[in-house]
């Protein structure tokens, strides 16, 4: 079994923000769009770089969105970044009507995704933003788990033709995947093998997932995958099948377990008349006073330990 | 030029009787049409730079309908530089197959720039656009967008009103469709908007306050617009009435949208 440092903190909101003066070296039809959070965005190295390319719309969000998609209209690849409740809630009609609608190339790049908000509590909380989202044709969302995935799924989603929206955690992540790794649209990836049971997650929750499957090898030589569907939307179809063909699945996804990744993948489970227990861990489906995050995860049972009693629940 | 302005004229009324007309067979939001049909005409006929032949044509004006449920007017004037005829969009109108509707969808007609319909979308997005020439250094053409007045009443316009002039969008014309209706009733009693033109000479706009009814007015305004280039975005302010022309829908509430009997075309026509 591949070693990870569990200690290891690694901020994809600093990664990706800083990733973009990259991209905008590499590709002159991006443009950013900020809403007054340019520096909690983390896109500070994009704008000094790139004045001429970069606006800031003040506290507005709805015309953050709007103004996007007409650049886009006119040719342009613009990066539109807030946090995800304002996005996908506050300007959630012009992410839909003006983005999705017209088929436009705008990125949505959303910080601050489930409740990585932590102690801002649950206005600056996106708990259902992959309902909405997921729900909005042509919309895709992605949610990226480690450092060299989010900068390669940049890569990919500069080629991409149609909206993107980016859900990005605020809690630190770890390395898991090798430097030649490859984000290919639609396939999720098994990250460990195993084939007692099968964790199912994206974004933050991979990260514990994967330290809730050592756990379980270590202590009952339970061999569990974890698969990483790589976001929401679209899903791997045939992964999710072959995860499911082991007979336990644990789906952790830091949303509204209403519209996030589990309801979504028994879908797929369902569809395809697979017999198997499953369990879907998030939210459930109600608000929280603030608190960090990693506390909530607990409370919540999608940090390592929940995950890991969740697993055995079902294998018994 | 008297002559052009008889000829627009009588180009407005001939797309009123096309209104009218689509109007006997089919619910269209004939009053905000109306009030708003002399300003298409001459913006659509005389004014705008547009290549029927290439809809992406990168010299052309480009237009939002942010007021998106006066979509028959704009396609009556579309028809009028040749994109299709008035007798396609009398039979498709509302049909469900056909490329026009209550309002526009630019996934069955490519003349329409951008899919409109909810109200407080067109004028940001057109900022976008607009941004998007300055980018491109495309220093010619304009993007004309049109608003309702009740429309003023979304936040989104007012975000978009502040970011224009701070991108100094002086290739940027919105016009306003000042009836003094939305759909519930009279503005002053729906809401405090108060004065239009006001409101943006404060945020820093160039603000011109037209009769929009009048075609020598209208056209006036047009020929006289400042340079693309310039760096304050201009607001026309064109005072109307809804239903304009249709003695019994003038300023009407209830004719935002409707249809009317054939014996009510006769006469809706003979009133032109």
């Amino acid at each position: 079994m591949k070693q990870y440092n569990f200690y290891e903190k690694i901020f994809l909101r600093d990664i990706m923000g800083n990733y973009m003066s990259e991209l905008g070296k590499k590709h002159s039809d991006i443009v950013v769009v900020n809403a007054d959070l340019m520096g909690t965005s983390r896109n500070r190295g994009f704008v000094e770089m790139f004045p001429e390319r970069s606006f800031n719309v003040g506290i507005a969000e709805q015309n953050m969105v709007s103004f996007a998609a007409g650049l886009a209209k006119e040719g342009f690849q613009p990066f539109a970044f807030s946090m995800a409740p304002f996005l996908s809630m506050r300007a959630c009609e012009q992410c839909r009507s003006d983005v999705a609608y017209g088929n436009l190339n705008v990125r949505l790049m959303a910080t601050y995704a489930g409740l990585s908000g932590g102690i801002s509590g649950a206005t600056h909380w996106s708990i259902e933003d992959c309902g909405i989202m997921t729900s909005i044709p042509n919309m895709v969302v992605l949610e990226p788990c480690d450092s060299v995935q989010a900068c390669s799924m940049l890569d990919y989603v500069v080629s991409h033709r149609g909206p993107v929206y980016m859900r990005i955690s605020c809690e630190p992540t770890i390395s898991i995947y090798d430097e030649g790794y490859s984000y290919k649209f639609g396939c999720a990836h098994e990250v460990t093998e195993g084939d007692d049971g099968a964790f199912i997650c994206c974004g933050i929750t991979v990260k514990y997932a994967l330290k809730a499957a050592k756990s379980l090898y270590e202590a009952k030589n339970l061999k569990i995958r974890v698969v990483d569907t790589c976001g929401v939307k679209p899903l791997d179809s045939e992964k999710i099948i072959s995860a499911a063909r082991t007979g336990n699945v644990v789906v952790a996804h830091d949303h509204n377990v209403i519209g996030g990744l589990g309801q979504n993948v028994a879908e797929i489970i369902l569809e395809n008349g697979i017999r198997t227990n499953f369990v879907n861990i998030g939210i459930p489906d109600e608000f929280a006073a603030m608190a960090h995050a990693p506390f909530l995860y607990n409370k919540y049972g999608y940090d390592d330990l929940g995950l890991e009693k969740a697993m055995l629940s079902i294998i018994g | 030029m008297e002559s052009k302005i008889h000829e627009l004229e009588a180009t407005a009324v001939k797309i009123k009787k096309n209104l009218l007309n689509l109007c006997s067979k089919q619910v269209i939001h004939i009053g905000g049409d109306l009030s708003v049909a002399d300003m298409m005409t001459v913006l659509w006929t005389y004014k705008m730079h547009y290549n029927t032949q290439d809809v992406h044509d990168e010299n052309r004006d480009r237009f939002v309908l942010s007021k998106g449920h006066a979509s028959a007017v704009m396609s009556f004037c579309q028809a009028e530089i040749g994109c299709f005829s008035a007798e396609e969009i009398i039979d498709e109108y509302a049909t469900d197959q056909g490329r026009f509707s209550m309002h526009s969808c630019n996934l069955v007609n490519p003349y329409v720039e951008v899919s409109t319909g909810s109200l407080g979308h067109g004028f940001p997005i057109a900022c976008g656009m607009a941004m998007g020439l300055r980018l491109k250094s495309n220093t010619h053409s304009r993007v004309y967008v049109v608003m309702g007045d009740g429309e003023q009443a979304e936040g989104s316009i007012w975000e978009a009103a502040m970011n224009a002039v701070k991108y100094k969008l002086g290739n940027l014309i919105a016009i306003v469709d000042n009836n003094g209706f939305s759909a519930d009733g009279a503005l002053d009693e729906l809401t405090s908007l108060g004065d239009i033109s006001a409101k943006y000479q404060a945020f820093g706009w160039n603000v011109l306050n037209i009769d929009g009814h009048s075609i020598s007015e209208i056209k006036s305004a047009l020929d006289n617009l400042p340079s693309p280039e310039s760096d304050i975005p201009t607001v026309i302010v064109c005072h109307t009435t809804k239903g304009k022309g249709v003695r019994f829908m003038e300023n009407q509430a209830r004719w935002h949208a409707g249809k009317i009997s054939h014996e009510e075309l006769q006469e809706c026509v003979s009133n032109l």
